[in-house]
């Protein structure tokens, strides 16, 4: 089954940061996750589209793994998209995953490209992705 | 795809009888050989209502509607007999779900596609059943239930609490069910009756990503969420009781537990890996294809050739998994009931594998040729006297578990003579999601839906259950109308129906 993420922003890089915490606040409810910790992660694309499905599958990858890191907050911190090679790094805020802390939600269990929408203009700034739940 | 009116569109479908309906080439560019898909009057008008939404001028992005991906897939090179479309069908990536697709291997031109197989490799279901009855199970079913929520980890974040590390992992992608043969979890005779002996033996770790397997390590063992369930069920009708009782199933009543989980975050990476790779390939070995999400290699190129491997040390994770929840299922019954999961004749019924891709031999045009089978959404189902089905079975005919949405029951087919040659030997895996359309009909609480539950006497652990609605079975097709069609189409027979009396979900 799949859900579509909306999300939007002053600018592509608060959109892509809102799609990060949408996607968060599928796995939990975000209230009840405190800032411990601080995790930086690294993304690269060949266009836009490549680079929204690594960010976001670089944020699924620090939850499914150690550290298991739910966060509550992103942070692009460079957000290099003119170029051939784009890069994002981003600090994330969260701290560990914890059953009985932290209200089990939804299992993301891929980001896909289906239907992938990425909208850049002067005064709209918004993305469409689907994930695999 | 192909923009036509919806009524153009349908001068290339043709009804072929009561449940069966024809795709004639040319409904899609580039057909190499016909579709077909299996439905009855009521599934039918789901798959037609699906194409005129699609139709409607102004549509686009998502999924193409079913009909259109079975054509897409007979466009893909090498495909021979039918594409082919079962009861469950709805829309998925590239193929749809409930879509089988098998190509000739000695046609250097034929592909292997990861769309075929699906995310979750794998995916399937296993049956045990007990000596226990309803009268013995009822007055500790919310215990057992619970005990069963407490042993298997399950949900969103849980992880596996069977001790594993980074080389147990790599051995058990290699050697499958040997290897929880090997660590005391399965008895002997369970590899006996599971689909490929619970080892893919083309399985090879190496080809497996870094991150695939640290995914992979922790979630071993746990059961997942969304549709994946544990469920405690009691046999509701016998229809082939000959079938049954080879089974070990002789009265109504009887109980039994059902899984159904896959591979977890490591199939997901392992079949996304694959994409990747194979959308490189595709430009080098110029294959063209009628929908980008149909990426795929020839099979006997490097990623061909890597991906079956990985996806075979895939779907030994999955049998591992499947199998390490068996353990922790016998362990919860022995301790309730005082007694040890051999008194319980807690044995494997079967193990089923509904998205995976097999070399399988079959008689095409009168001269057998080795095929690689791609079953997404549809499970293996071989007849009586083939030589891949247990001892056991080798007079019934393979039992194939059809799994039910939450709440509603669960089906024992066997595969038959017909089915092995109209569809390569396989059926359907479950009811399979309707349009959503119900989702919008879907008004109900998740408090509803649990109450729901409860009042037909079944006791249910969910770890989110604000969840549960998109489970409810309003969601999904109803799996006695999928199963219905599949018996009356030939392709499998119908032999024990079962009924939940506990879910357990993530």
């Amino acid at each position: 089954m799949c859900s579509k993420l909306h999300a939007w922003g002053d600018s592509l890089k608060e959109a892509f940061e809102q799609c990060g915490m949408a996607m968060f606040g599928y796995m939990t409810e975000l209230d009840s996750v405190e800032i411990e910790d601080v995790h930086e992660i690294e993304a690269t694309g060949d266009d836009l589209e490549g680079l929204l499905y690594h960010f976001l599958d670089e944020l699924l990858f620090l939850f499914s793994c150690e550290p298991n890191i739910i966060c509550k907050k992103v942070e692009i911190v460079t957000f290099d998209v003119d170029g051939a090679e784009m890069k994002i790094k981003c600090k994330c805020y969260g701290e560990e995953f914890l059953i009985g802390k932290h209200p089990q939600g939804t299992e993301v269990k891929a980001i896909t490209y289906s239907a992938m929408q990425i909208i850049d203009d002067a005064d709209k700034h918004e993305v469409y992705v689907i994930i695999d739940i | 795809m192909v923009v036509r009116k919806y009524e153009d569109e349908l001068q290339y479908l043709e009804k072929i009888n009561s449940h069966c309906w024809r795709i004639k080439k040319g409904f899609q560019p580039n057909m190499n050989v016909e579709g077909v898909f299996y439905v009855n009057s009521t599934l039918e008008k789901l798959m037609l209502e699906e194409l005129r939404n699609a139709c409607r001028p102004g549509m686009a992005g998502g999924f193409l509607p079913g009909v259109k991906q079975i054509a897409n897939v007979a466009a893909l090179p090498g495909i021979v007999g039918r594409s082919v479309g079962l009861p469950d069908i709805h829309s998925g990536y590239g193929f749809a779900i409930g879509n089988m697709a098998a190509f000739d291997m000695d046609n250097p031109d034929s592909v292997v596609s990861p769309g075929g197989v699906g995310f979750d490799i794998n995916c399937g279901v296993r049956l045990l059943r007990t000596n226990l009855f309803e009268k013995d199970v009822q007055p500790v079913k919310e215990q057992l239930a619970q005990s069963l929520f407490d042993h298997i980890p399950v949900g969103v974040g849980s992880k596996g609490i069977i001790p594993m590390n980074a080389k147990d992992l790599e051995e058990a992608l290699e050697m499958g069910m040997d290897w929880s043969l090997r660590e005391g979890y399965v008895w002997a005779e369970d590899k006996e009756h599971c689909e490929e002996y619970g080892r893919m033996l083309n399985a090879d770790p190496s080809k497996v990503s870094m991150r695939a397997k640290k995914r992979g390590l922790p979630q071993l063992g746990t059961l997942g969420a969304g549709n994946h369930y544990a469920e405690i069920q009691v046999v509701d009708e016998i229809y082939d009781k000959w079938a049954a009782s080879k089974m070990g199933i002789e009265e109504k009543g009887q109980v039994c537990v059902m899984i159904h989980s896959g591979s977890r975050g490591f199939g997901h990476q392992v079949a996304t890996d694959a994409l990747v790779q194979m959308e490189k390939a595709m430009k080098r070995d110029t294959i063209v294809t009628n929908d980008r999400q149909l990426a795929c290699a020839r099979i006997h190129s490097t990623e061909g050739q890597d991906y079956l491997k990985a996806m075979a040390a895939a779907a030994n994770f999955a049998w591992v998994n499947r199998s390490s929840m068996t353990f922790l299922t016998r362990q919860a019954f022995a301790k309730q009931f005082n007694t040890s999961p051999d008194d319980l004749d807690m044995h494997v019924i079967y193990d089923v594998s509904h998205n995976i891709a097999k070399e399988e031999e079959h008689i095409v045009d009168g001269k057998p040729k080795r095929l690689l089978v791609h079953r997404k959404g549809s499970t293996r189902a071989f007849p009586p006297h083939h030589p891949l089905i247990p001892v056991d079975y080798q007079l019934t005919g393979q039992p194939v578990l059809i799994g039910g949405t939450m709440g509603t029951c669960s089906y024992v087919l066997t595969g038959t003579e017909k089915g092995m040659l109209e569809t390569f030997g396989s059926t359907c895996h479950g009811a399979g999601r309707a349009l959503s359309r119900a989702k919008s009909r879907r008004n109900i609480e998740y408090t509803d839906v649990l109450k729901k539950l409860e009042s037909i006497g079944i006791s249910i652990r969910v770890a989110s259950p604000k969840l549960v609605m998109e489970e409810a079975p309003e969601s999904y097709k109803n799996v006695t109308d999928v199963v219905d069609t599949c018996h009356a189409a030939g392709i499998s027979k119908k032999a024990i129906k079962l009924r939940p009396i506990a879910v357990i979900k993530g």
